[in-house]
């Protein structure tokens, strides 16, 4: 049985909060916008702080790279809180079910001996490149003038160290439930040849003191190694007999997907500003001249020890191949200020 | 035939606190090609010695996929709380419009408060050396962004139907009883990584804590106020981790090294009274703005301070040699008066406030005389009754001037004397050939120990005086403010009044 | 007051989910005072609190992390001095 429902309708003096009014209009908007909009304190900070007194405790100059209204830039994933974490609940919740499988079908033990060996010397130690990236984005979430950006940079952060524990749980189940997978990945991380390129641009990037410059840095190194190690592999990993790393593998190409579509947002939106876009591209070409060369040479040297592993990949010319495209992902955005 | 698979032999499981140390602290490494200093410069300064950043405990190891699943999980049964109080108009339920003052106050007040933490948290989250404390910091942060936005969210619904939630950001940065708030929570951000821990991890988060919330969950629950009292309960089990880093951190930094406790105890101090003077409002809320009262302040500081922290906690750090802060005595003495001196500002002058005052009737007024038997009557009453009269002979006292400020806590200077609540309590302090004003013995030691840092104070008053907002006549500062018509003032004959009286006036006919 | 007298609190939501755990903590805590406010649950005893995984299990019917009490406190007075896969314990540490 249906029925419409009366009701003695009070009529709303406004839509939404005033700031989101005096934006868009008065009409109900969504929650994202309500707990995102104006959020940031603007003025009348009371004291300078002591760890940067030249600086106020939110100040645009904490990055070269400026918006005259942060808010022209939004999440076009549309994350708050609440639906930040529902996602990546599912997301985890995935990776839990595989590993789960994986685990009690003892795949990862039985994966061919290249496929071991890359997990164990190239996958698994990028567990510390993750928390190193996680170490970056956290100064964003930090540092980010405009909530709508300093969200993103915090859920970055989140994702980044959410990452870190994936790894770490794949490095604990290769090593049939023990620690000595991700001791041998740390001893790699930090003496093995093939990832001191690498370790050495992280910590290079970590110490940078334009929050937004090492965001971008990282997202270069990202911009090869994802596609590289995972999406890259995974059509010889289901061809190789290696189904459990494609089904590991997944996960990760679709985080980094989704990380791909607000970083992607906000440098066309830092190279579209009405008053600082000359100034943004120009900065964010200072940003590939500096860092794309090094993140090359770094992932260079993780395709070669993926080559001694596994050959029939041809993982440095995939690389080479690719690395055109991929080595100024925002050539076209700043118009051609980076070669 | 052998029908074992290799999956037969019963796998290993770490047990709990080492994989959590193995997915937290574990990968972390120590830099070489790059000095420690460069990548975290901020830990020295401020004289605190750490040996040993593995030392740090992990009381609550929540991984990141833990923690996701149960805040979604959370987070879905708050939001069908809200939506269905939004369905069901469940604001015509609430005891009454006054209510949604204290309200007001929080969203001001308090939100901006969660987003500072939020951001904050993760500072700490970068510049701290240990990478345990650091991932707890990075929760921290989130948790607080968390709270933030339920606030935003669960409050959104009043702002359709009534005054003075509209511009809560705004006005946190210009009105001047938010500059309370607005330069304690600057003062721990512009503080060191430390400071910062003990100011709020500590006593914001611990210490503190109870006297802070409990007022305005519990007024929501005896007020009808749903959504507010389902986030209260929400957010609890998050400050439950908050309490645990808190009381973490005081712990491992007096651990470390036998030079840190005098600057600990020098910080448990002065943020005690910093925080302290912030609760000043939650005071004034809990025994002025709530229809139906949960306990007088008096009571509530009594419970949670004075029971649970003083004959709780310090016990616990005398082990340390950190000893209750100095001026408690001062607060114990001060809880007789605290609520009614603040009320009295408000009340004064909510006529350039975003939220409506009014003077207690005689019901309010025989309560407050119960709860605080020795001394409402002689020294708080009769001004009320003064406003019963003047109000009953058709009009209403706003004071037509400014206040003077605290230079620290930013108060209107109206406490009284320890031994002489006949007698403002006045103090002066110089610097640099000037003269600085603050309210009490805890303030004036505050801003004796760094002046350099509270000279800087944007202080409203001042700031009006000097033509900085807005403009010279109080509707020029109304209108910079964001102050739009119903949202100052009295509260009886304010637009939330007579809607509210219209809804409920039990004289309408049916259909009317 | 020494640590073993202090009293300690845990405060939980009253709920279905948690009728379980509430009960598993009275019975493994003799001394523990039980007091209801509307949807709370404020659980006190001198000393400590311990929560047992296996108690709860055996009420609950099903297995049971320690990690989902985060699910269902509110707040607590104490120190949290211990926390593995199999136990809870809430005390004053001095």
């Amino acid at each position: 049985m249906q029925y419409e429902l009366r009701h003695q309708v009070i009529p709303a003096k406004r839509q939404t909060y005033q700031n989101v009014i005096d934006r868009l209009g008065d009409q109900p908007v969504s929650r994202y916008l309500e707990g995102t909009l104006d959020v940031q304190p603007r003025e009348h900070f009371h004291y300078r702080p002591t760890w940067m007194p030249n600086r106020e405790l939110y100040d645009e100059r904490f990055s070269a790279l400026r918006l005259t209204d942060s808010y022209r830039f939004t999440d076009p994933r549309q994350y708050y809180y609440t639906t930040y974490v529902a996602a990546r609940a599912g997301l985890h919740d995935d990776f839990g079910k595989t590993l789960s499988y994986l685990e009690e079908r003892a795949l990862l033990a039985r994966l061919p001996a290249g496929w071991q060996a890359l997990l164990s010397s190239i996958v698994v130690p990028l567990r510390h490149y993750e928390s190193g990236a996680q170490l970056v984005s956290v100064a964003g979430a930090r540092f980010a003038y405009g909530t709508s950006l300093e969200q993103c940079c915090s859920f970055a952060a989140f994702d980044r160290i959410g990452n870190a524990q994936m790894l770490s749980r794949v490095g604990i189940a290769l090593g049939g439930g023990t620690r000595d997978e991700l001791e041998t990945a740390k001893r790699a991380w930090v003496d093995g040849a093939h990832l001191q390129p690498l370790r050495r641009l992280v910590e290079e990037i970590m110490v940078l003191d334009d929050w937004a410059e090492s965001l971008l840095a990282i997202d270069l190194v990202d911009s090869l190694v994802y596609p590289l190690v995972y999406r890259g592999l995974d059509e010889h990993a289901l061809l190789g007999g290696a189904v459990a790393y494609s089904l590991v593998a997944q996960h990760f190409s679709a985080w980094f997907a989704d990380q791909r579509k607000w970083i992607d947002a906000l440098v066309a939106t830092w190279a579209t500003d009405p008053e600082h876009a000359t100034a943004n591209r120009a900065a964010l070409g200072h940003v590939l001249a500096t860092w794309a060369g090094r993140a090359y040479s770094a992932v260079a040297a993780l395709a070669a020890a993926v080559d001694n592993h596994l050959p029939m990949a041809e993982t440095s010319a995939a690389l080479a191949a690719t690395a055109e495209s991929r080595r100024s992902p925002w050539a076209s955005l700043i118009g051609g200020a980076a070669s | 035939m052998s029908t074992e698979s290799p999956s037969a032999a019963p796998r290993k499981k770490l047990p709990l606190k080492e994989r959590y140390a193995l997915l937290t602290r574990d990968l972390d490494w120590e830099p070489s090609y790059v000095d420690r200093e460069q990548l975290y410069p901020f830990t020295r300064y401020e004289g605190i010695k750490i040996h040993d950043w593995d030392g740090w405990q992990d009381p609550f190891r929540l991984t990141v996929d833990a923690y996701c699943k149960y805040q979604a999980e959370k987070d879905k049964r708050l939001y069908a709380v809200l939506d269905g109080f939004a369905q069901g108009q469940g604001h015509l339920t609430l005891s009454d419009a006054s209510y949604l003052n204290s309200i007001k106050l929080f969203i001001q007040g308090v939100t901006p408060l969660e987003y500072a933490a939020h951001r904050h948290f993760a500072f700490l989250a970068r510049h701290l050396e240990g990478p345990a404390p650091r991932f707890a910091a990075l929760c921290q942060s989130i948790d607080e962004l968390r709270h933030t936005q339920t606030q935003i969210h669960t409050i959104s619904n009043y702002n359709k139907y009534y005054s003075g939630f509209h511009s809560w950001s705004k006005m946190h940065d210009r009105v001047w009883y938010l500059a309370i708030p607005k330069s304690f929570f600057d003062d721990a951000m512009s503080a060191g990584p430390f400071e910062f821990l003990i100011s709020i991890s500590f006593s914001f988060e611990y210490l503190l804590t109870n006297l802070l919330f409990v007022p305005f969950m519990s007024g929501a629950s005896f007020n009808g106020d749903t959504p507010t009292m389902s986030f209260g309960f929400s957010a609890q089990s998050d400050e439950s981790r908050h309490m645990t880093l808190g009381l973490e951190a005081i712990k491992f930094l007096l651990e470390q090294d036998e030079d840190n406790v005098p600057i600990i105890q020098d910080w448990v101090d002065k943020w005690f009274w910093r925080a302290y003077r912030v609760s000043a409002l939650v005071a004034a809320m809990m025994d002025y703005m709530l229809p139906k009262p949960v306990m007088s302040w008096k009571e509530a500081f009594e419970l949670y301070f004075e029971d649970q922290m003083l004959s709780g906690l310090f016990p616990d750090l005398d082990f340390y040699g950190i000893r209750p802060p100095r001026h408690v005595d001062d607060a114990i003495a001060e809880k007789e008066h605290l609520s009614h001196q603040v009320y009295k500002i408000f009340h004064n002058f909510s006529s350039v406030a975003a939220f409506t005052t009014k003077t207690p009737d005689d019901a309010h007024l025989d309560w407050l005389s119960e709860q605080y038997p020795d001394t409402f009557d002689t020294h708080h009453r009769p001004t009320w009754e003064k406003h019963q009269r003047v109000e009953a002979g058709g009009r209403r006292m706003f004071f037509q001037g400014l206040p003077q400020q605290c230079q620290v806590c930013q108060l209107a200077i109206s406490f009284t004397e320890k031994d002489d609540p006949g007698k403002l309590s006045f103090r002066r302090s110089e610097f640099r050939g000037e003269t600085f004003h603050t309210c009490s013995d805890g303030c004036k030691w505050i801003f004796d120990r760094e002046p350099e840092k509270y000279v800087q104070a944007w202080l409203p008053v001042h700031q009006i005086l000097k033509g900085d907002c807005g403009g010279p006549t109080i509707p020029d500062v109304l209108a910079w403010y964001g102050i739009q018509t119903g949202d100052n003032g009295e509260y009886t004959g304010s637009p939330d009044e007579q809607f509210w009286r219209a809804w409920h006036d039990p004289s309408l006919k049916h259909g009317e | 007051m020494n640590a073993a007298l202090r009293p300690v609190s845990i405060d939980l939501q009253e709920s279905e989910e948690n009728r379980a755990l509430i009960e598993a903590i009275e019975a493994d805590n003799p001394e523990v005072t039980t007091r209801h406010l509307p949807g709370l649950i404020k659980l006190q005893a001198p000393g400590q609190i311990v929560i047992n995984r296996e108690s709860v299990e055996e009420r609950l019917g099903h297995e049971w992390e320690t990690g989902e009490f985060q699910l269902a406190i509110v707040s607590y007075t104490g120190n949290v001095s211990e926390w593995d896969d199999d136990q809870i314990i809430v005390k004053w540490e001095h």
